[in-house]
């Protein structure tokens, strides 16, 4: 069965192209939000394997998402960002995230690592 | 001569028959028991009062207090009757016997303004008003004045004799007196603390007076009411009528010490003046002069048509008709500045304050381009200020589009490239070597267009504050960097600013120049201040005035009121310091 893949990030362009890419590299992508509250409620909904959630978005910071998502048996939280993980320090690390990959970086074999 | 002054000096020669009047009874009297004390206390408290309180009326004729202290001094003369053999006489003496003490209440609670104010004052005036006529006539009518073998005249209007009835008024007189007493003395008290400082010196030496004779009067009515005599009882009465005796001329002392003499206020001022008084001693000189502590100046800006202070901060005028009034100072036909004094001062004398300020005009005038050149300064600063946040802002916003907009369209074009090449599979003649070189060459333009972001404006201190921010630089340096105590709260965004910019542009020049092995950052809130250091361990040397990074930093920190020191001994690290005010 593939892995099911929750996309949360305020800028479609990414939201096509990321689902474009994952979907090609045998990802399931099972559903899209466009900021954290909405990210929170599909997240439930849906319940991923995996949420590929954007650091900044438009309501809820992303590590917050992260923190509130990632608690007792929930998806896997993998954070990205046009940014560069150093950018946000050791924020990442300490959210409770699986880990964080730069969108331009972005790809299943990535995506994979993080997951194994 | 005035209508009113034409009716004091009339009330003066009836002031002075009404005090003659009891002096010349006093030594025909046949019931007198200490006939000198009578002759000398007498009259002479009876004209003090009169004499005072018509001085008073002269110098503030709207002011009611002047008429009240007449009326004490009549109506002491008035109960000196009492001494007369005539029972007419005699008993009118009796019938105003306390009354004296009615207006001497009213008129302590009136001073200064000749008006009550507050419940308590007019109830306390009103229980003593009833004691001395209400309850004092209705004893007159039930006492007998012949029981007490005093050798008095006989009572001509006793209706019903009755000592005891008599008895239990008087006794109920003292003890609603003490009442009274107790009022008046709360009353003068809460006056004491509820006026300017300048009124004050004029208020202490008559409630001083007014609250020690009220003490002598309640142990007078403490002894009638526990039957007190012999020695003991005329010596306290003794200690009260001479009290008494000087309640107008503390009155008189308090009317004199508000009053502050125009040639004498401009004469010191002149003398002052002439030692080219320092910024702020100006008004002190013209406080001291008017005697005025609250003083105060406000220079007149034509330029921007507001006032400001000496240090050049806008202030407003008070409003007329409040306790503050307000004296405008010109010098050649154009106004200077503005004196806001106690508006008690022009009481006495309205032209007091125009007359100090026409003296002071030329240093006022000096100072206010003082003040007007401070003024000037403090714009520039905040128009620097607000050009330095106007830049900010702008530069947010720019680092926002990039990010947004052409970082984002960057970063989908990079992805979907990869996920053309992975659909590519293999058959492609060589395209997916294409793409993959078209990929790199993203990669590299994403990754130049976020450092070209990062450097027109840190997004993650804006975002995530001075923690996060300092936590990022220390990331990429490639210095290993120690970030010590951060203040965890935000700071004001253009502080916060400055800040990251100098702890950024320091660990530039550690990585560039020091050769260190380690470097270290510490920001810490203190006093008002935000306390910024970096430090490291490599060869110093650094000067400050090469070189455009520091020279930035330095106006950058000045532009917000800052400093900025760097030491750097060759051989001994170096160490970069900035201190930012911050509210």
């Amino acid at each position: 069965m593939p892995i099911s893949v929750l996309i949360v990030d305020d800028h479609p362009s990414f939201r096509a192209s990321a689902r474009m890419l994952l979907e090609c590299e045998g990802y399931e992508v099972v559903g899209e939000a466009v900021d954290g509250a909405q990210a929170l409620a599909e997240a439930a909904r849906l319940t991923p394997d995996v949420v590929l959630l954007d650091v900044g978005l438009p309501d809820l910071d992303g590590f917050e998402v992260t923190s509130r998502l990632a608690g007792n048996g929930g998806p896997a939280v993998v954070l990205t960002s046009s940014r560069e993980c150093c950018d946000y320090g050791s924020l990442a690390e300490r959210s409770g995230a699986r880990g964080f990959i730069t969108k331009a970086e972005l790809s299943g074999a990535r995506l994979g690592a993080l997951l194994a | 001569m005035t209508s009113l002054r034409r009716a004091l000096w009339l009330l003066a020669a009836a002031g002075l028959v009404a005090g003659a009047v009891p002096l010349a009874l006093t030594f025909g009297s046949d019931h007198l028991e200490v006939r000198a004390l009578n002759a000398v206390f007498g009259p002479l408290i009876g004209w003090a009062f009169i004499a005072t309180g018509l001085f008073a009326w002269w110098r503030r004729p709207e002011n009611r207090f002047g008429a009240l202290m007449t009326a004490v001094g009549f109506a002491w003369c008035a109960s000196g009757l009492t001494v007369a053999d005539e029972p007419g006489v005699f008993i009118a003496g009796l019938l105003l016997g306390t009354l004296p003490y009615g207006f001497l209440v009213h008129m302590l609670l009136a001073f200064p303004r000749g008006v009550l104010e507050g419940r308590l004052a007019i109830a306390v005036v009103a229980l003593i008003y009833f004691l001395t006529t209400v309850m004092q006539v209705a004893w007159v009518l039930v006492y007998d004045t012949t029981r007490e073998d005093c050798g008095c005249p006989p009572n001509p209007i006793l209706l019903w004799d009755q000592q005891g009835v008599a008895d239990l008024i008087t006794g109920a007189q003292s003890a609603l007196g003490l009442l009274v007493i107790a009022g008046l003395i709360v009353e003068l008290y809460r006056r004491l603390h509820g006026v300017s400082r300048l009124q004050r010196r004029g208020l202490v030496p008559v409630i001083f007076t007014g609250v020690v004779l009220a003490a002598a009067l309640a142990l007078t009515l403490v002894a009638d009411l526990t039957g007190v005599s012999g020695p003991v009882e005329d010596a306290i009465d003794i200690a009260g009528l001479c009290l008494l005796a000087m309640v107008p001329f503390a009155f008189l002392a308090g009317l004199l010490s508000t009053r502050v003499s125009r040639a004498g206020a401009v004469g010191d001022l002149v003398t002052r003046l002439a030692d080219a008084p320092e910024r702020g001693e100006l008004r002190d000189a013209l406080a001291e002069a008017l005697g005025d502590e609250s003083l105060m100046l406000a220079y007149w800006l034509p330029d921007s048509d507001a006032y400001v202070d000496a240090r050049g901060q806008p202030v407003t005028l008070p409003q007329t008709g409040s306790s503050r009034a307000v004296s405008h100072v010109e010098r050649e036909g154009r106004r200077v500045a503005s004196i806001v004094y106690d508006a008690t001062l022009a009481e006495d004398d309205p032209g007091l304050v125009d007359a100090v300020g026409s003296a002071a005009a030329l240093a006022l005038d000096n100072e206010r381009l003082d003040a007007e050149l401070r003024a000037r300064v403090e714009e520039l600063r905040a128009s620097r200020m607000r050009v330095i946040e106007v830049g900010m802002e702008e530069r947010r916003g720019l680092e926002r589009n990039l990010h947004d907009g052409a970082q984002q369209r960057l970063v989908s074009l990079a992805i979907t490239l990869r996920t053309a090449r992975s659909r590519l599979n293999g058959n492609d003649d060589g395209a997916s070597e294409l793409l993959e070189g078209a990929g790199q060459e993203l990669d590299l333009a994403i990754s130049e267009l976020r450092e070209l972001a990062r450097g027109i404006h840190p997004a993650v201190l804006s975002d995530r504050g001075l923690p996060a921010a300092l936590e990022s630089l220390a990331a990429r340096s490639p210095v290993p960097v120690e970030v010590g105590a951060v203040p965890p709260d935000r700071l004001p965004k253009p502080v916060e600013l400055a800040a990251y910019y100098v702890i950024s542009e320091a660990l530039t020049n550690v990585v560039r120049y020091a050769r260190a092995t380690y470097a270290t950052v510490d920001v810490v809130r203190n006093d008002g201040h935000v306390l910024v250091e970096v430090g490291d361990d490599g060869v110093g040397g650094a000067d400050p005035e090469r070189g455009t990074g520091l020279r930035g930093l330095k106006d950058r920190v000045g532009a917000l009121e800052g400093s900025l020191a760097v030491e750097s001994e060759p051989g001994r690290g170096t160490r970069v310091r900035a201190s930012i005010p911050c509210g």
